[in-house]
């Protein structure tokens, strides 16, 4: 038993991490896309010879995806009433993940015997705001008429899983290390040895815990929150470089537009290049198919 | 009684049942003078013939014109060529252009349905299933999870995943991808990003350049005959210059002024590029801008070769590779004439394909600079560059902002700093700036006239700018009061001038639409006449 949940702990750590790179080399690896882009306001194309003028710099995009990461500011604006959970939920998220850092962190860097108790107060204020939070997500999805609509019916049971992991992570801090902030980070202390006894055959309770947190950890590479990448580091909402002669977004058009276009309609040209195709009309084209 | 909602998988079911049938009740209330309600029907039904012809089983409205397959055989060929498409769009080598947009979009919707509220179809339909902006985004998410990716057959059992890819699904799909006018207000209101819109386009995408499906007005008639004849209005080079003789007379008719309307004058540092819509349709626009220019001194050409005469590029709208040729013939021109840049006159998709979009597709000699015409009409308006008296504009006007030029490139101010300085009435709807409403003519639906799809348009697609325009003018709603709606796009005044029809807007309500540039020469102190003629055309 504990070698299993040894495995499927440490194996869900080792799956969240390559996963995570895998995507991130994924998306890192796309190719440059047609300018698509959205305005939340006036943009450098309000003033003549654009091109030559200074586009928006990483400090505003910084701000702007702090922005939306704190304070979910889109849903704030547009659906006030799911904002108010999601809101609650996700600060109390934050909380939590910078909280398992601090434990990790703190186990092998402070005094463990003089752990403070703001620390017990801290993970369960953020453990409390996830739970209450997601309960009430999970009520919304059932409730709510609109946000039922194609919700799919396997995150229900998401919901009420996050839900079943936050006790259990309650019952092991509060009744199994007896709402002790040492021997909380003992625990953790442990976790980060490399001694196998510990691993091999762990206390049941914060082995169940574990066992449930791992899930999670499968499913974080795989879930919304990577797509944070792909919106804001990708330049798809804000794509203001203009492609000017000779810089490198040409040279990568240029790569682009050397490759075949594999498209079957007539008047394609089917398996020429961009750069051939986009030269005009096959001869015959007559626009009826 | 309450209609029962369409579920997804009703899209692959009963072939031969229209999924929706609007109504009047249906639609949501419109302000003055239009706020009893109308029992007509909405949309005329489609002939028998017409309905035995072609495919419009979604909602009995029909603008691809997809004929009805006359075998199994056919059915079998035509969703086996959807599936080969939807593998090509999914592959980061075949759709290199949209592939990071398109990920996106299928993989981070939460269905949340925060953009539902954003978006004019939905709202003016009645909040209608199938125009929810993320009904067809969620068909295609489920077939592809379905069909294409790892177990998904066995998945699907567990997941509920209903939708089936057969014949009545593709044909649903293609029609449904014309329901949307790529607004791209939805993708705003998304808090993860997603793009509607972008379904919407892909799918198009799809269709045209797998299977050779697509609206033809906008292939056919429009990017075919753009790249063949010059422009997608069909008018000739030869008769392009026609017309510039015709405009220039009419000028000195109008304003007594004596104008030489600069064509294929090489070394100028502007050309000026419209839509060729305006030259069959609204003459004033083009003459306006000859007379500004002209007042300011500014250098300054138009094209008569193919394309130079014709900033359209439905390509962006439908066709990666129409819009690749059409964006390169265009800079082809620019750059024979030797010009500094290329001004995009008031045609709001043409900003965005050529300014922006063909930005990926442009190298070497092709990429000349682009821009739009707003800052440099700002310039000449507000730094007193020419003379004029607002007084000359003093009536109630609004500004209607295209999608393509605002919420979609950012050019929100130049436009209303020059009203405010010429047009002592003027005032904003609500919502306006990058929150605007479409006017209900986006993605080439102004220019598609096909068999009922005009009635579906005005009743469902511009419902919604129709009330904002009736009720920023319900202090002044006697038709006696003449009105002004400042459109500065080509399309959406195509959309605005059906749409007034439909609801006899300038016998009611005496609004009356046009550019921006004619308001700009009716405020100009030389010339005497009004320039804007206060009659319906």
């Amino acid at each position: 038993m504990g070698g299993i949940a040894f495995g499927i702990f440490y194996g869900s750590i080792a799956f969240c991490v390559i996963a995570s790179i895998v995507r991130m080399v994924r998306y890192a690896n796309a190719p440059l896309h047609l300018r698509w882009e959205l305005y939340r306001g006036s943009s450098v194309y309000e003033l003549s010879d654009w091109w030559t003028k200074t586009h928006i710099g990483f400090k505003d995009k910084l701000k702007s995806v702090v922005l939306d990461i704190l304070s979910l500011r889109e849903y704030y604006h547009r659906n006030r009433g799911f904002w108010y959970v999601l809101y609650i939920f996700h600060i109390g998220l934050y909380l939590l993940v910078l909280w398992h850092i601090w434990l990790f962190v703190g186990a092998v860097t402070i005094d463990i015997e003089a752990a403070p108790l703001w620390g017990l107060v801290w993970g369960g204020v953020a453990s409390g705001l996830v739970f209450i939070g997601g309960a009430g997500i999970l009520i919304k999805r059932i409730t709510d008429e609109k946000l039922k609509v194609y919700y799919p019916r396997i995150h229900y049971f998401k919901w009420a899983f996050i839900l079943i992991t936050l006790a259990g992570a309650f019952y092991s801090v509060q009744f199994f290390f007896g709402a002790s902030m040492p021997a909380v980070m003992e625990y953790v202390k442990s976790q980060l040895s490399f001694e196998l006894e510990h691993k091999l055959h762990p206390p049941l309770v914060p082995a169940l815990h574990v066992l449930f947190l791992s899930p999670w950890l499968i499913y974080l590479p795989l879930g919304h929150i990577m797509q944070l990448f792909f919106r804001y580091y990708h330049e798809l909402r804000w794509d203001h470089v203009p492609n000017l002669r000779g810089s490198d977004i040409e040279r990568r058009v240029k790569k682009l537009l050397s490759q075949p276009v594999t498209w079957s309609a007539s008047h394609i040209q089917s398996g020429k290049r961009w750069s051939e195709v986009a030269q005009g009309l096959p001869e015959d084209t007559t626009g009826k198919e | 009684m309450k209609r029962k909602r369409t579920r997804l998988s009703d899209i692959s079911q009963k072939p031969d049942e229209q999924l929706l049938e609007i109504t009047a009740e249906d639609l949501v209330p419109l302000p003055y003078p239009y706020d009893k309600l109308d029992t007509k029907t909405p949309i005329r039904p489609l002939t028998e013939e017409q309905k035995n012809t072609y495919e419009s089983s979604l909602d009995g409205v029909s603008v691809v014109g997809i004929p009805k397959p006359k075998s199994k055989e056919e059915e079998d060929r035509l969703v086996k060529s959807f599936l080969s498409g939807l593998k090509k769009l999914l592959s980061k080598e075949d759709n290199w252009t949209f592939w990071q947009q398109l990920m996106l979009t299928l993989e981070s919707c939460v269905r949340c349905q925060t953009c539902n509220e954003a978006c004019p179809i939905y709202l003016a339909s009645g909040e209608q299933e199938i125009y929810r902006p993320t009904y067809r985004s969620e068909v295609l998410r489920r077939i592809k999870k379905k069909y294409l990716d790892k177990g998904g057959k066995f998945l699907a059992k567990f997941t509920g995943n209903d939708v089936e890819l057969n014949w009545p699904t593709i044909a649903r799909l293609a029609e449904l991808a014309y329901r949307c006018t790529m607004c791209r207000r939805c993708a705003m209101w998304c808090p993860l990003g997603s793009d509607n819109g972008l379904i919407t386009h892909e799918l198009r995408k799809l269709f045209s350049q797998e299977m050779g499906i697509a609206a033809k007005e906008l292939h056919e008639l429009g990017t075919v005959q753009q790249l063949k004849v010059g422009a997608s209005t069909g008018i000739t080079p030869k008769a392009f210059k026609n017309m510039i003789q015709f405009m220039e007379d009419e000028i000195e008719e109008k304003t007594g002024k004596k104008i030489k309307m600069p064509v294929d004058k090489e070394g100028a540092d502007i050309l000026l590029i419209h839509n060729s819509g305006e030259f069959l349709s609204w003459m004033e626009n083009p003459e306006a801008f000859a007379i500004i220019f002209e007042a300011a001194g500014v250098s300054w050409t138009l094209s008569s070769e193919i394309a130079g005469y014709e900033a359209t590029n439905y390509g962006v709208w439908y066709d990666d590779v129409q819009l690749a040729r059409i964006a390169l013939k265009q800079s082809e021109v620019a750059r024979k004439l030797k010009v500094k840049k290329v001004v995009v006159g008031e045609c709001g998709h043409a900003h965005k394909a050529l300014t922006v979009i063909a930005d990926r597709v442009l190298t070497d000699e092709a990429n000349i600079h682009r821009e739009s015409c707003l800052p440099l009409l700002e310039d000449l308006v507000c730094n007193d560059k020419l003379k004029l008296d607002p007084k000359k504009n003093d009536f109630p006007v609004t500004l209607h902002d295209p999608c393509n030029i605002v919420r979609l490139m950012g050019i929100v101010e130049p436009q209303r700093r020059i009203l405010r300085k010429i047009c002592p009435q003027f005032r904003e709807m609500e919502p306006h700036g990058v929150e605007n409403y479409c006017c209900g003519g986006g993605s080439g639906f102004a220019i598609m006239p096909s068999m009922n799809f005009p009635d579906w348009r005005a009743s469902v697609a511009g419902r919604m700018k129709l009330k904002q325009i009736l009720e920023v003018f319900q202090d002044v709603s006697s038709p006696e009061i003449k009105k002004y709606m400042c459109a500065p796009c080509s399309n959406c005044k195509g959309q605005l001038r059906d749409l007034f029809s439909y609801y006899n807007v300038w016998e009611k309500s005496g609004i009356l639409y046009g550019g921006l540039v004619e308001l700009i020469v009716n405020a100009m102190v030389d010339i005497k006449e009004p320039f804007i003629r206060w009659e319906w055309r």
